[in-house]
């Protein structure tokens, strides 16, 4: 498990594993974002949230390096990023699954193309499709199963590789509202028992709020980071914390940062639920 | 008791199938004996002419040949079609310029070429490889490309996002998304190059299957006509049935 | 939220752009891939091939006189009328019988193994049967026309038939419609846009079926045109023809492909097919 699992190690563990400076970006006359700067350190939850297409799904393609940006540069764990490194894996909101595979050879993936052998592959899969909840599956084609499970199936890829950075683009965004409070659930207890770096970007307040350590508001044409929330609710979060005070008023707080741009009616905002 | 409502349900479903085979049938035999015998035969004469073709070994040694000559031009068909079709999808520069062209040649009645092979290349074997893979080729090439060039671009991305190589990425997301389109170009280029093989068969040199019946016709031997109509439709059914369950095969992951 | 997820769905903010690239970025490289297309067929058959063959220089000479060529013309003329006559058979029998198919289930289980095992027999295979019973006249050539596009019809319009989906013919059981009128105002518009594509595939085999029994029969028509020329070392002159053959394909092509835009907005084959 070389090469693939960093955060294990305890020792030297840099401080700040994603680094973004002045980032910005253009698709012609359109731009999308400029002067972003964000630090999210080791194991820390960050979570970006903003009205829909306010480029928050562009800003993670960025930082990941499936985009390249057109100002500013991204560091993760210190390697500048150009196209995206090893490392770091992405879950994606429309789950991204390969319709031909099966959920294990979906997870199987994201190993092969890190490289590990047939052993590691066979090793470690099992262990991230039942990590997920999805013991019983190995053999499912996407098709067969619900969004929910694909979504399931789509992390376990993602963490199989043991990354140091996850970058979550609306994971939960295309599935219904019960099984998006499950999912976020799930995803807090795998992290409780896995914690690693990550990067959350959602449209929805409320799972912003309940994920983050930070929560980052990004507001505006071209767009910019309105606010920094820091979230101090305590971990492990469950279902308690929703029902938390300070909860309500962190989602507040987000919810009027959100408001106070003068057009926010018009990016058709989901209300806290 | 499971037994006999399966019966019961397998005749309700297949019974009129074998009804109307047996209704076909006795309908072939009956116009057949009552008919001119220089313009229709009876079942019951197809068979016994085919029957007397088979133990001749004439039968064995045309179809030998026609295999010989269908195997060649389709194998060549999908060496060529396959790979042009899967490079087409990922160069776009390449596929945009001779899309056109490919589809111009799709839609053009292959067997018009038939005349200049014929006055290019003469009578041998080759020529009708030719015709075979010239009929053949551009379903593969079309389906090919439709199917490559609609992969989901976020399966490419994430491809990326995983860090695969471009060597990965060919046969771990478009070979794998593009086959079922593949497959139906396949099916397609079936029917197309027995086609193109009864007419290489008859327009260029005679050989096997087509010769059988156009020896028969010139003959006036109706039985023969018949039964090698019968064989070459009992080939292409079938070769329809294995098309299809390539289709269905390569498919399976597709809802 | 779900209209929000469908909003999210879609790239976001920009992804336009390429899109645009797209359609302007397409003629520059089809012109240079038809030139260089052009230009090596004209190398090769100088280089390699007598001075009988078509190639484009000579073609392009032999355009003008061709096609004011009487014999042309008329050749023209007797393979595409025959073809439409054809055409309009195979369409009328065929749309019948691919209703009956496709709305009986006992038709459909009696006569769907004949009509798929006829589509699967190359049609060229029956010419020496037909040529038997018609002699080698044009008739032989409009039964071959008519074997070929048929099949290709009566699956389509069964298909088409078949596909009309529960809902609309439950929609119509509620209104208190008849069954004639259901099938007219229902079952029939829902089979349209499969006719078409019938009717696109048909029209290639028909063309095909003309052409093998011209090369077969030996009676007028384009395909003999194109045997008679090329035997007689006039390649130009029957590249010609071949070239009027493929524009008529891509003609009909192109001009179903319009009538489902034009007639059938509400239709997306794509979308059904993906």
């Amino acid at each position: 498990m070389h090469a693939m699992a960093p955060q294990q190690t305890g020792e030297a563990r840099p401080a700040v594993r994603i680094r973004a400076r002045n980032l910005g970006k253009r698709y012609g006359a359109l731009e999308v974002f400029r002067g972003i700067d964000l630090d999210v350190g080791d194991r820390e939850i960050l979570s970006i949230v903003g009205p829909s297409g306010c480029g928050k799904t562009t800003l993670l393609r960025c930082i990941d390096g499936l985009l390249a940006t057109d100002a500013g540069e991204v560091l993760i764990n210190g390697e500048k990023v150009t196209q995206p490194i090893a490392g770091v894996a992405m879950v994606f909101q429309h789950f991204g699954l390969f319709p031909w595979k099966t959920v294990y050879g979906n997870v199987a993936y994201g190993l092969k193309m890190a490289g590990a052998s047939k052993a590691e592959i066979a090793e470690r899969v099992p262990y991230f499709i039942a990590l997920v909840g999805l013991k019983g599956f190995e053999n499912a084609y996407p098709y067969q199963m619900s969004g929910g499970m694909q979504q399931r199936c789509g992390l376990a890829r993602a963490l199989a590789i043991e990354p140091s950075v996850l970058l979550m683009d609306e994971p939960f965004a295309a599935v219904d509202a019960q099984t998006r409070e499950i999912l976020q659930f799930e995803l807090l207890r795998i992290w409780e028992q896995r914690p690693t770096t990550m990067l959350f970007v959602t449209h929805s307040i409320e799972e912003a709020v309940l994920m983050g350590d930070r929560v980052i508001v990004l507001k505006g044409r071209p767009a910019s980071i309105a606010e920094t929330i820091p979230v101090d609710l305590p971990r492990p979060r469950t279902r308690e914390t929703l029902r938390a005070a300070r909860f309500a008023e962190l989602r507040e707080q987000v919810w009027s940062t959100l408001l106070s741009e003068a057009r926010a009616a018009e990016f058709q905002l989901e209300p806290a639920r | 008791m499971r037994f006999s409502l399966a019966a019961a349900e397998g005749a309700r479903r297949h019974g009129p199938f074998w009804l109307s085979l047996v209704a076909g049938m006795a309908l072939w035999e009956i116009a057949g004996r009552n008919a001119d015998a220089a313009f229709l035969v009876p079942l019951s004469a197809t068979l016994s002419r085919l029957a007397e073709l088979a133990a001749s070994g004439v039968l064995w040694q045309q179809f030998a040949s026609s295999a010989a000559l269908f195997l060649s031009g389709f194998a060549l068909a999908l060496a060529v079609g396959m790979p042009l079709g899967l490079l087409l999808a990922r160069v776009r520069t390449l596929r945009v310029g001779l899309e056109p062209y490919i589809m111009i040649l799709y839609a053009t009645p292959m067997v018009a070429l038939i005349p200049f092979i014929l006055s290019l290349m003469g009578f041998g074997f080759a020529p009708k490889v030719l015709v075979v893979f010239l009929f053949a080729v551009f379903p593969v090439l079309y389906n090919t490309i439709e199917g490559a060039r609609s992969i989901r671009p976020e399966l490419i991305e994430v491809a990326r996002a995983f860090r695969s190589s471009e060597r990965a990425l060919w046969f771990d997301v478009m070979i794998p998304y593009t086959l079922p389109f593949t497959m139906t170009g396949v099916r397609q280029g079936i029917g197309r190059a027995l086609v193109g093989m009864v007419a290489a068969e008859f327009f260029l040199s005679a050989t096997g299957l087509g010769q059988l019946i156009m020896v028969a016709g010139q003959n006036f031997d109706t039985g023969g006509v018949f039964a090698a109509i019968l064989v070459i439709g009992l080939i292409g059914v079938g070769l329809m049935r294995v098309g299809l369950m390539l289709e269905q095969h390569f498919a399976r992951w597709r809802h | 939220m779900a209209s929000l997820d469908a909003l999210l769905a879609k790239p976001a903010a920009g992804a336009a752009a390429p899109q645009a690239r797209l359609r302007t970025g397409t003629l520059v490289p089809r012109l240079v891939t038809g030139l260089v297309i052009v230009v090596a067929w004209e190398t090769l058959v100088r280089a390699l091939l007598p001075a009988y063959v078509a190639k484009p220089s000579t073609v392009l000479l032999a355009v003008p006189k061709t096609i004011v060529d009487p014999a042309f013309l008329a050749a023209t003329a007797d393979t595409l009328s025959a073809v439409a006559q054809g055409l309009g058979i195979a369409v009328v029998l065929g749309t019948l019988i691919g209703l009956v198919i496709g709305r009986s289930p006992l038709a459909d289980r009696m006569l769907r193994h004949y009509v798929n095992g006829f589509y699967a027999v190359p049609m060229i295979v029956i010419l020496p049967l037909v040529s038997l019973w018609f002699g080698y006249s044009e008739a032989t050539r409009l039964v071959t026309i008519v074997y070929a596009a048929i099949f290709s019809i009566i699956v389509n319009v069964a298909d088409g038939a078949r596909a009309v989906p529960r809902d609309y013919i439950e929609v119509a059981q509620a209104f208190r419609s008849g069954r004639l009128r259901a099938l007219f105002e229902i079952v029939l518009p829902s089979a349209t846009p499969y006719f078409l594509a019938g009717i696109r595939l048909a029209t290639g085999r028909a063309l095909i079926g003309a052409l093998v029994a011209e090369f077969f029969t030996a009676i007028g028509g384009l395909g003999y045109f194109i045997l008679y020329m090329s035997r007689t070392f006039r390649h130009d002159e029957a590249f010609v023809g071949v070239a009027l053959l493929a524009a008529f394909g891509i003609g009909i092509d192109a001009l179903v492909a319009w009538a489902t835009r034009r007639f059938l907005p509400w239709y997306r084959r794509e979308e059904r097919s993906s």
